[in-house]
């Protein structure tokens, strides 16, 4: 994997590589160099299967990370490649003519994060959500208390207690 | 437009009818996956009922209700769990800090009542509560720390020969860091004697209001910066943080708030009295922990307090008998400053009995409030006791504090094993270390080290500073000298190992092995086992006047005496402890203020 990495890190001004464990290794790529370099590592080095595409939100850092997750069957290797896209307006390439199931984790990413795919097979059909008119709930910056208190009825005969209050009122209540 | 195929495929899936489905018939009652994450369980005995989970809950599925009453260190409450809402998360698993909410892989219920479907884990009794299997949170306390910054503290070699302070405080970051510990589930505040508004004070720190901060310990304690340094901190022993790491250092992170404020600043936070003078005077005997705090109540409330002390300065045990390297007099002084700024009047030197009698003070005043604290050493009565060389902690700590001379022998004997026993020990290792540069401090403790009643970081630091603690012996006598020039003077200590301190009824009556007998070597023995109040003030009249609860003045749950006009508090009612005394001192004022209002309706 070493010798890969080495290969290609001229080719794609890769980061700086993060061998995690034998057979897995992370490695950050510019969002320009994206498309050539999962053609090559399709179709020159064995890895001919996208595990997943998933996304990270940093939230305090201002980002959002991609990462696609490739695997080489015959080598039993798998490599992350990392992407940052700008979180005030995140914008990615699409893949599918790349592996077609791209579709469908680019759906879901438009869908819980907000990350638009342009050209990417029914990107804004609804996947899971239904009738979803608030943010994007995979955002950190999404109050699921405040949305569920919002949205879903109390169920009757439901009451809570302070633990400091209850203690005040039961052992000191003159205090 | 449809294909052909479109219009064929429904077809062709006929072929399949003969065939075994892949679908579960009954999919009810198939078990899920080792770590699913199905109906919680909840081991109530080790449930704390902080009410983390509670919090935590993304979907408001959690409710606390009341399944006991609250005792120290539980709420008697116990999270109930609303399955139409809980998602499954497992962040309140995640978030338990005393681990006893778990998950079964039991997933599967079927029940008409929809009500059935929120129960207490534990408490409902479910058929799930004994499996093993599901999701337990894997480690201990993942998402809050298990330990607390490390206190920067001097070096044994620094410290040993001097009484600067110890301990140098947190810096913001350590602060932050510890104050990000804490849960906020105030279970502590039940058992801090005057009910700090401790998850409040520490919220301000992460939020960096020192200002804020400062107000919230003044309105339950004008000696924050003294607890914020020697406090017995009853509240870290209940912490919801300790059953999976370390307590949340509350008393540090008291004084960080004190440290961040300027004296200036915190006497425009606390401010002066806001109310007209109401013409009332009580007088105060005794300028401790208890009396400050009565005076800087009753200040506030508008009354004229004035205190009267015997020493030169004010304070109590906290100057005279808390060494400096553990509370600097400037710490108290600016506590004691605050006070002051609210009117109250402090008259030192003056003592009770010989210099104004108690007679007169009931005359001047409306009310008399006795916070005489615990100034006289008990002995321990062995055979030469009585001896030149035989001294009394406590009064040897005040002589030091005083700056008068003490006699400083090269070999010192203690006897005791509790904190002012670790007082002495350490103050007199410090003089020792200056006249001699050497130490030669043993400490006899009657307790053995499983049982020592001294906090473990004094005896931990004792014996940093060379000091020898020696546990379980039992002094049996003041070895004297038999003849020559220094006849009668003490020179040794002779002890006998400890085999039991209590009988079977739970009595005093030590057991000794009288075979493993020591004589440790001394030219003075101090005896550190216990102090007693010196009522001596109070005149035989009102000693016979008075109700009495074995040796001690009787008072109310409100402080006050058989006598109307005379109340007492703090060490000497209620033994010694600042914090203990604080909280004497603010029913003290709220007790006697309650007297004057009733007085000023009948004025009317």
């Amino acid at each position: 994997m070493r010798e890969l990495i080495e290969h290609l890190t001229p080719r794609y001004s890769l980061g700086a590589p993060v061998f995690q464990r034998p057979g897995l290794t992370f490695v950050d790529v510019k969002r320009d160099k994206l498309r050539a370099l999962l053609l090559d590592l399709r179709d020159k080095h064995g890895f001919t299967h996208l595990v997943l595409l998933t996304a990270v939100d940093w939230l305090e850092e201002g980002r959002f990370q991609l990462t696609y997750l490739l695997n080489n069957r015959a080598a039993d290797q798998t490599l992350g490649l990392r992407l940052y896209l700008d979180r005030a307006n995140p914008m990615g390439d699409t893949i599918h003519d790349i592996w077609p199931t791209a579709a469908t984790y680019q759906r879901e990413l438009r869908e819980m994060f907000g990350i638009a795919f342009p050209g990417s097979p029914r990107v804004d059909e609804e996947f899971i959500l239904e009738g979803w008119t608030d943010m994007p709930p995979y955002r950190r910056d999404f109050d699921t208390l405040a949305y569920s208190q919002q949205t879903f009825v109390e169920r009757g005969g439901r009451e809570t207690h302070e633990p400091r209050a209850t203690m005040k009122h039961k052992l000191y209540p003159e205090g | 437009m449809g294909s052909l195929r479109d219009v064929l495929s429904p077809f062709t899936a006929w072929k399949h009818v003969i065939e075994t489905p892949v679908t579960l018939k009954n999919p009810i009652g198939r078990e899920a996956a080792d770590r699913y994450r199905g109906f919680h369980q909840n081991d109530t005995e080790k449930c704390i009922g902080c009410g983390s989970c509670e919090t935590i809950c993304q979907n408001a599925a959690i409710d606390m209700v009341p399944v006991d009453d609250p005792k120290e260190g539980d709420s008697g409450l116990r999270p109930q769990i609303d399955y139409g809402r809980c998602c499954w998360c497992a962040l309140c698993v995640d978030v338990c800090m005393t681990g006893s909410l778990t998950m079964s892989n039991e997933y599967t219920w079927v029940d008409t009542d929809p009500d059935a479907f929120r129960f207490i884990p534990g408490v409902d009794e479910k058929p799930w509560d004994a499996i093993a299997k599901g999701y337990q949170r894997p480690g201990e306390r993942m998402l809050s720390g298990l330990t607390r910054p490390e206190m920067m503290e001097m070096e044994p070699e620094a410290r040993i020969d001097n009484f600067d302070e110890i301990v140098a405080g947190y810096s913001r970051e350590q602060a932050v860091l510890e104050a990000d510990r804490c849960v906020e589930c105030g279970l502590c505040v039940a058992t801090c004697p005057v009910h700090m508004d401790i998850p409040d004070y520490i919220a301000a720190i992460r939020e960096g209001d020192y200002d804020l901060g400062t107000q919230i310990l003044y309105e339950t304690n004008p000696f924050s910066e003294v607890c914020g340094r020697v406090c017995t901190h009853k509240c870290e022993t209940v912490c919801a943080a300790q059953y999976e790491g370390e307590p949340i250092a509350i008393r540090w992170l008291k004084r960080h708030i004190i440290d961040n404020v300027s004296e200036e600043r915190r006497l425009e936070i606390v401010g002066t009295p806001q109310v007209l003078p109401t013409g009332r005077k009580v007088a105060i005997v005794g300028a401790g922990p208890a009396g400050l705090t009565t005076a800087y109540d009753l200040a506030r409330q508008g009354h004229a307090v004035t205190v009267y002390e015997a020493q030169d300065h004010a304070g109590g045990m906290m100057r005279y008998g808390i060494p400096e390297y553990r509370l600097p007099y400037d710490a108290l002084d600016r506590d004691i400053a605050v006070i002051r700024a609210q009117g109250v009047e402090i008259k030192t030197g003056v003592r009770i009995g010989s210099d104004i009698t108690l007679a007169q003070l009931k005359a001047d005043n409306d009310a008399v409030v006795l916070g005489i604290g615990l100034h006289m050493g008990r002995s321990t009565r062995v055979p030469g006791s009585d001896a030149p060389g035989v001294e009394a902690a406590i009064d040897l700590l005040r002589r030091i504090t005083a700056g008068e001379e003490v006699p400083v022998p090269k070999k010192v004997a203690v006897i005791g094993g509790g904190n002012v026993a670790m007082d002495i020990a350490r103050s007199m290792a410090r003089l020792q270390k200056q006249k001699y540069g050497a130490v030669g401090v043993t400490v006899t403790a009657l307790e053995d080290f499983a049982h020592f009643l001294a906090d473990k970081e004094e005896v931990t630091e004792s014996i940093e500073e060379g000091i020898e603690i020696l546990d379980a012996r039992g002094p049996q006598e003041m070895v004297t000298f038999k003849s020559g020039k220094r006849k009668g003077e003490v020179k040794g200590l002779r002890t006998w190992k400890v085999i039991s301190i209590f009988d079977d009824q739970g009595r005093f009556a030590p057991q000794y092995d009288e075979a493993d007998e020591i004589v440790h070597e001394a030219e003075m023995v101090v005896e550190a086992i216990g102090q007693m109040a010196d009522v001596s003030l109070l005149g035989d009249e009102l000693t016979e006047a008075l109700q009495w609860n074995r040796g001690r003045i009787a008072v109310d749950a409100d402080g006050h005496t058989s006598e109307p006009w005379l109340w007492a508090g703090g060490d000497s009612v209620h033994g010694p402890d600042v914090i203990h005394a604080v909280a004497d001192g603010h029913k003290l004022a709220a007790s006697v203020s309650a007297m004057l209002a009733a007085k000023a309706e009948v004025a009317k």
